[in-house]
C-alpha cells in the first residue's frame, strides 16, 4: 500500500503528471476542460476521508476519480482543484463464492471483477461501457448500466453494502455482506447515482449470481423503425423473456437484437421462438460471439463525444418508447443535426442517441434548442456528453424535480461546503 | 392546540367517521404485530383515516401546527413497533386508501394506494399473468405502504428481490405537508434517488400515498420440491450445495422438526413427521429448464443426505406443500400460547453454525425454539415459544433473543440485525452493535434533510436519547478537534 504517498501533509502526496508511489501514472485529469491542479491516490478509506477533510479546511473543490470513463457526465464543474483517485483502492476485500457475495474497493475495474467471479462460475449480471477501465465506484456513482438492465436491473439492485468517505473526515458504512438487510436507512441505494456529490465511495458490496450456462443472440434487420419496434414488442412478450432487447439504427436500417441466457436447451427454444416472431433473415450469435457482440454494442455507448458531437439519453414510460424514438428522429430532422447512432431500449423506455452538430464549433445555441425540444417529447432528458463550451450554462440533467429542495438539504447535510463535484449534479448541486 | 380543537380540525378534513379519539377506539392502535414487552405500547392523541393524499397532507399540516408527531400505519402487522406512536400524536391510518388505481400490462406496473393488501394485488393481477413478487408471510393482511416502509421481503425474494427492487415511484406526503412524486414511470429521474431513501425508511421520511410498483410475469412452469432430512445440519448442507451448484431457486425455505410437528397435524401438508428438517425448494422459469434443474436439485439433496425428496408440479399439490409453510406461524398456537419471532440474516455458509447456536440457546434459556425461515437468503426466523402468563417468560425470551442477536452480528458471523422486520423501537438500542456513531450520523443526515423538525415517527431506528441534530454538532466538534479546522 502506498502509504507514503498519502499523508496528512499535502506536499507528500502524488503530484499531477508524476507517477504515484504505487507506480500508476497520474496525468492531470480534466473535467470539461477544467484541469485538477492536483491528483491524489489515497490508499485507504481513512486516507480518502483525511484528504477530504483537508480539502474542506483549505476550501478546495474536489472531484472523485475512478477509471475516467464517464468524466463527461454532468454539468461543467463550478470549480475543480483536486482530483481524488480511487486507483489505489482497487482490492478485492472479500469474496465468498459459497455465499454469493463480494466486497471490492471502489477502484476495482469491472472487467477484473467479472474475471474473478467467472473463475467461480459467477457474475455480476451487469455490464457497462469500457468495463476494462470503468471502476466499481464510478459505476455506482454514475448509475450507468447496460441493456441487461431489462432483466437484471442495475447495480442498485445488486448493492448490499457500501463504505463512503465524507467531507467531514469520517468513513461510514451502511448495509453489510448479507443479501437481505433492513438495518437503518438504505444509504447504499441513495449513493447509487449520486455522482460522488455526497461522499467518495471507497468500497461496495454486492450480491452476485451464478453465471448463466449459455447465451445466444438473435439479430433481425428491418427497413424502418416502426417495424423494428413492433418486432421487438413481440419478442419482449415471449414466455422465454430476453435478458436484453434493443433496437438500433444500423446503416440505413434498424436492427432488433434479443439476447437470451440459460441452459443450452432453454436458450435454443428461446431463440427458436424469437426467430418465429422475427421472421426470415435473422442471424444467430452463439456463446462467445454473442458476448462479444454485446460488448461492442455497449462500448459504443461510452460517455464521450467528438468535438462536433452530443450524446443524449431520453426516457419515457416503456410503452411509449416507440413514439419517443419517432419524436426524437423528428427533433433531429427539425434542428439540422444528424443521428450517428440511435439505440432504443423498448422494455426500459429509453433512447440513447449520438448526434452530429454541423453547427460546430459553435453548437451551444443548437444544443440549447435540441434540449428544449427533447424535454418536450420525453419525461427526462440527460445530455450525457457534449463539448464543454456547449454545456456551460445548461443543466445537462434537464428540469430538476419538485424535490430539489430536499436534494439540496441532503447535499448540505453530507457536504455543506459543496466540496464534492461542485455544480455537476442535477440542479447544479 | 387542545384535544377538542384538534379533533374538530381533523374532522373538518376527513369527516367525523374518519377520526378516532375515544380511549376505547384508540386501544388497538397502541400495538402493532410486535410482542408486547419487546416493544412498548403507546396511545396516540387521535387516529385519522384519510381517503386521499390531499387529506393526508392536510392532516400533516394540522399536526405541524399542533406540534404533534405523525405516525403512518398500514395494517399494523409490523414486528418492530414501527406503527406505534411512541410519543403520542396523530396516527395516520392508510387503510381506507385501498384502491388499485391502474394495472399496465405493457409496462408491467401497478399504481396502487398504500392501503392495498399485498396479496390482493397479486390476486388482482394474476389472471392476466402477472404478480407482485414481494410476498411476506403476512401477505393476507399487510399493506403495500407497510411493505414499502419496511422494505419487506418474503420467500420469493430469493430470486426476485425485496420490495425496493419492485418500487418504481412513490407519491409521498413530506413532513412539511407537501405532496410530491419520487421516481416514476420513466427511468432516470434527475437527482438523488429519493425513492431508494424512502423504501425501508420506516415511516420516518414521508407518508406513502401512492406506489408505482413493478409487476412480474408469472413463470411458464413452477416446480416445488420437498426434501426431508434427518437433522437441520443436513438440510443446511443441502442449502449450501444448491447455492454452490449455481442454481437460483425462486424460494428455498427451511422448517425444523418442531415446526413440522406444529404444522403437519393441523394442515396435512405432507411433511414427514419423523424428519429433523424439511426444505421447500421452488424452481420456476421455462418448462425444460425447470425440469432439468429440478432433477439436479433433487440429486443434490440426495447427496446431502435427504431421506426423501418429493416433487410437485400441479398447482393444488404445490399449494398444499406451501400451505404448511405459510400457516406455520398460525400453527404455533398448538405448541404455545405466545411466540416471539426473531429476524436476523447470516451469510449462507454460516447457517449450520448459527442454527447450532440457536439450538444451544434454546437449551440454555429453556425455551422451545422452532425454526421456519428463508434459508436461501440466510434470513433466520427462530420462533421462541412461551406463555406470557408464566412469570419471567417474556424476559427470558428477550434475553435469549438478545443472545442470538449478538451472536449473529458478531464479527465471526457477520450477519445483519434485521432482514425484513426493521429496527423500529424493537432493535433501536441494538443498532449500535452494527453501526458506529459516524454511520448513524450519516443516516441522521438523511432524516434531517427530509424531516428537520423530526416529527415523522419519532423514537424509531436511532438509539434512545439520540438526537439527529446533536450528532451532527458532535461530529463537527470531533472534526474540529482532529484537524483544528472550522467545520460545518
Ligand atoms: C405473522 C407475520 C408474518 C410476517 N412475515 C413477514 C415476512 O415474511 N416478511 C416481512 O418482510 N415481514 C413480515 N412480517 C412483518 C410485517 O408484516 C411487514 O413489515 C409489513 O410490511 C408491515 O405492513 P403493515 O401494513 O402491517 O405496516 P404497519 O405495521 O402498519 O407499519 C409498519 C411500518 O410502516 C410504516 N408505514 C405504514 N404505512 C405507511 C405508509 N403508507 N407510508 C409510510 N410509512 C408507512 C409505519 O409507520 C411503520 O413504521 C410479518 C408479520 C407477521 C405478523
Amino acid at each position: 500500500m502506498p502509504s507514503e504517498a498519502v499523508g496528512r501533509r499535502p506536499e507528500g502526496w502524488g503530484q499531477a503528471g508524476v507517477a504515484s508511489a504505487n507506480g500508476r501514472p497520474t496525468g492531470a485529469p480534466a473535467i470539461d476542460g477544467l484541469a485538477a491542479g492536483r491528483v491524489l491516490h489515497p490508499g485507504s478509506a481513512a486516507q480518502v476521508a483525511d484528504a477530504l477533510a483537508d480539502a474542506v479546511s483549505q476550501g478546495l473543490a474536489v472531484a472523485p476519480l475512478g477509471g475516467g470513463t464517464a468524466l463527461a457526465l454532468g454539468n461543467v464543474p463550478d470549480r475543480l482543484d483536486l482530483a481524488l483517485s480511487t486507483a489505489a483502492l482497487g482490492d478485492v476485500i472479500a469474496y465468498e463464492p459459497g455465499d454469493l457475495v463480494l466486497s471490492v474497493g471502489a477502484g476495482a475495474r469491472l472487467a477484473d471483477v467479472q474475471a474473478l467471479l467467472a473463475e467461480h462460475g459467477q457474475e455480476l449480471p451487469f455490464e457497462a461501457p469500457r468495463g476494462d477501465r470503468a471502476t466499481i465506484g464510478g459505476l455506482v456513482a454514475t448509475a450507468i448500466a447496460g441493456p441487461r438492465r431489462l432483466a437484471n436491473g442495475t447495480l442498485r439492485d445488486l448493492l448490499i453494502g457500501i463504505a463512503v468517505a465524507h467531507p467531514s473526515g469520517t468513513v461510514t458504512r451502511a448495509g453489510g455482506m448479507v443479501v437481505k438487510n433492513v438495518t437503518g436507512f438504505d444509504l447504499p441505494r441513495l449513493y447509487h447515482g449520486s455522482l460522488g456529490t455526497l461522499g467518495v465511495i471507497v468500497s461496495a458490496n454486492f450480491k452476485v449470481v451464478p453465471a448463466p450456462r449459455h447465451e445466444a443472440t438473435v439479430l433481425a434487420v428491418t427497413p424502418d423503425l416502426a417495424a423494428a419496434l413492433a418486432a421487438a414488442k413481440s419478442v419482449g412478450g415471449l414466455a422465454s423473456r430476453p435478458g436484453a432487447l434493443e433496437v438500433m439504427l444500423d446503416g440505413e436500417g434498424w436492427t432488433v437484437a434479443a439476447r437470451f441466457f440459460g441452459r443450452p436447451g432453454t436458450v435454443d427454444s428461446a431463440v427458436a421462438a424469437a426467430k418465429g416472431v422475427l421472421g426470415e433473415g435473422t442471424r444467430r450469435l452463439e456463446g462467445a460471439a454473442s458476448t462479444a457482440w454485446w460488448r461492442r454494442y455497449v462500448d459504443g455507448q461510452a460517455i464521450e463525444v467528438g468535438p462536433d458531437e452530443v450524446m443524449v439519453r431520453a426516457a419515457v414510460r416503456p410503452r411509449d418508447s416507440g413514439s419517443l424514438a419517432e419524436a426524437i428522429l423528428g427533433v433531429i430532422g427539425e434542428h439540422g443535426v444528424t443521428s450517428r447512432a440511435v439505440s432504443v431500449s423498448p422494455g426500459l423506455g429509453t433512447v440513447v442517441a449520438r448526434l452530429g452538430f454541423p453547427q460546430a464549433p459553435d453548437g451551444a445555441p443548437a444544443l440549447r434548442r435540441v434540449q428544449r425540444a427533447l424535454l418536450g417529447v420525453a419525461d427526462h432528458v440527460t445530455i450525457l456528453a457534449a463539448p464543454p463550451a456547449w454545456k456551460a450554462g445548461l443543466d445537462v440533467w434537464g428540469e430538476p424535480p419538485a424535490t430539489l429542495d430536499v436534494m439540496r438539504a441532503l447535499k448540505s447535510q453530507f457536504d455543506p461546503e459543496r466540496t464534492l463535484n461542485r455544480g455537476r449534479f442535477a440542479g447544479h448541486i | 392546540m387542545d384535544q377538542t380543537t384538534l379533533v374538530a380540525r381533523l374532522e373538518a378534513v376527513v369527516g367525523p367517521t374518519g377520526v378516532f379519539h375515544r380511549p376505547a377506539d384508540l386501544l388497538v392502535y397502541e400495538y402493532d404485530g410486535s410482542v408486547d414487552g419487546a416493544v412498548d405500547t403507546a396511545r396516540p392523541a387521535a387516529v385519522v383515516l384519510p381517503t386521499s393524499a390531499e387529506q393526508v397532507a392536510a392532516v400533516v399540516r394540522i399536526a405541524n401546527e399542533a406540534e404533534l408527531p405523525v405516525v403512518a400505519r398500514g395494517a399494523g402487522t409490523g414486528l418492530s413497533g414501527g406503527a406505534v406512536a411512541q410519543r403520542g400524536g396523530i396516527i395516520v391510518s392508510l387503510s381506507r386508501m385501498d384502491r388499485i388505481l391502474d394495472v399496465d400490462r405493457d409496462d408491467r406496473t401497478a399504481l396502487v394506494e398504500p392501503g392495498v393488501i399485498n396479496l390482493e394485488l397479486s390476486e388482482h393481477t394474476l389472471p392476466g399473468g402477472h404478480f407482485f413478487a414481494p410476498d411476506p408471510s403476512s401477505q393476507k393482511a399487510c399493506t403495500i405502504g407497510g411493505n414499502v416502509a419496511e422494505n419487506a421481503g418474503g420467500p420469493h425474494c430469493l430470486k426476485y428481490g425485496v420490495t425496493t427492487n419492485h418500487v418504481l415511484g412513490l407519491e409521498v406526503v413530506l413532513p412539511d405537508g407537501r405532496i410530491v412524486w419520487l421516481g416514476g414511470r420513466a427511468a432516470h429521474t434527475p437527482g438523488y434517488d429519493l425513492t431508494a431513501a424512502l423504501v425501508g425508511s420506516e415511516g420516518m421520511l414521508g407518508i406513502v400515498t401512492k406506489a408505482l410498483v413493478r409487476l412480474t410475469p408469472a413463470p411458464e412452469a413452477t416446480l416445488v420440491l420437498l426434501a426431508a432430512f434427518g437433522d437441520i445440519d443436513g438440510a443446511s448442507q443441502a442449502v449450501s450445495s444448491v447455492i454452490a451448484a449455481g442454481v437460483l431457486p425462486a424460494a428455498l425455505e427451511m422448517m425444523d422438526a418442531l415446526t413440522i410437528q406444529a404444522v403437519e397435524p393441523a394442515y396435512h401438508a405432507g411433511y414427514p413427521l419423523d424428519a429433523g428438517a424439511v426444505l421447500l425448494i421452488e424452481l420456476d422459469g421455462a418448462t425444460d429448464e425447470v425440469r432439468e434443474t429440478g432433477e439436479e436439485v433433487a440429486a443434490l439433496c440426495a447427496a446431502a443426505g435427504a431421506t426423501a425428496v418429493r416433487a410437485a408440479t400441479a398447482k393444488a399439490e404445490r399449494d398444499l406443500l406451501w400451505k404448511g409453510r405459510k400457516m406455520a406461524l398460525a400453527a404455533m398456537g398448538r405448541l404455545a400460547p405466545n411466540y416471539y419471532l426473531h429476524d436476523t440474516v447470516v451469510p449462507r455458509s454460516k447457517l449450520p453454525i448459527t442454527l447450532r447456536r440457536v439450538g444451544e440457546v434454546a437449551r440454555e434459556f429453556d425455551i422451545p425454539i422452532a425454526n421456519v425461515f428463508h434459508a436461501g437468503d440466510g434470513n433466520l426466523h427462530p420462533l421462541m415459544l412461551f406463555d406470557r402468563r408464566e412469570r419471567g417468560a417474556v424476559e427470558r425470551v428477550l434475553a435469549a433473543s438478545n443472545e442470538l442477536l449478538h451472536f449473529c452480528v458478531s464479527p465471526e458471523i457477520g450477519g445483519a440485525l434485521s432482514g425484513e422486520h426493521g429496527i423500529g423501537t424493537e432493535k433501536r438500542d441494538h443498532i449500535t452493535l452494527v453501526y458506529t456513531a459516524d454511520d448513524l450520523a450519516a443516516m441522521a443526515g438523511v432524516k434531517n434533510a427530509f424531516d428537520p423538525r423530526l416529527t415523522f415517527n419519532p423514537e424509531k431506528l436511532f438509539p434512545k436519547g439520540y438526537m439527529c441534530g446533536e450528532v451532527r454538532a458532535l461530529r463537527a466538534q470531533a472534526l474540529a478537534q482532529k484537524h483544528g479546522i472550522y467545520a460545518f
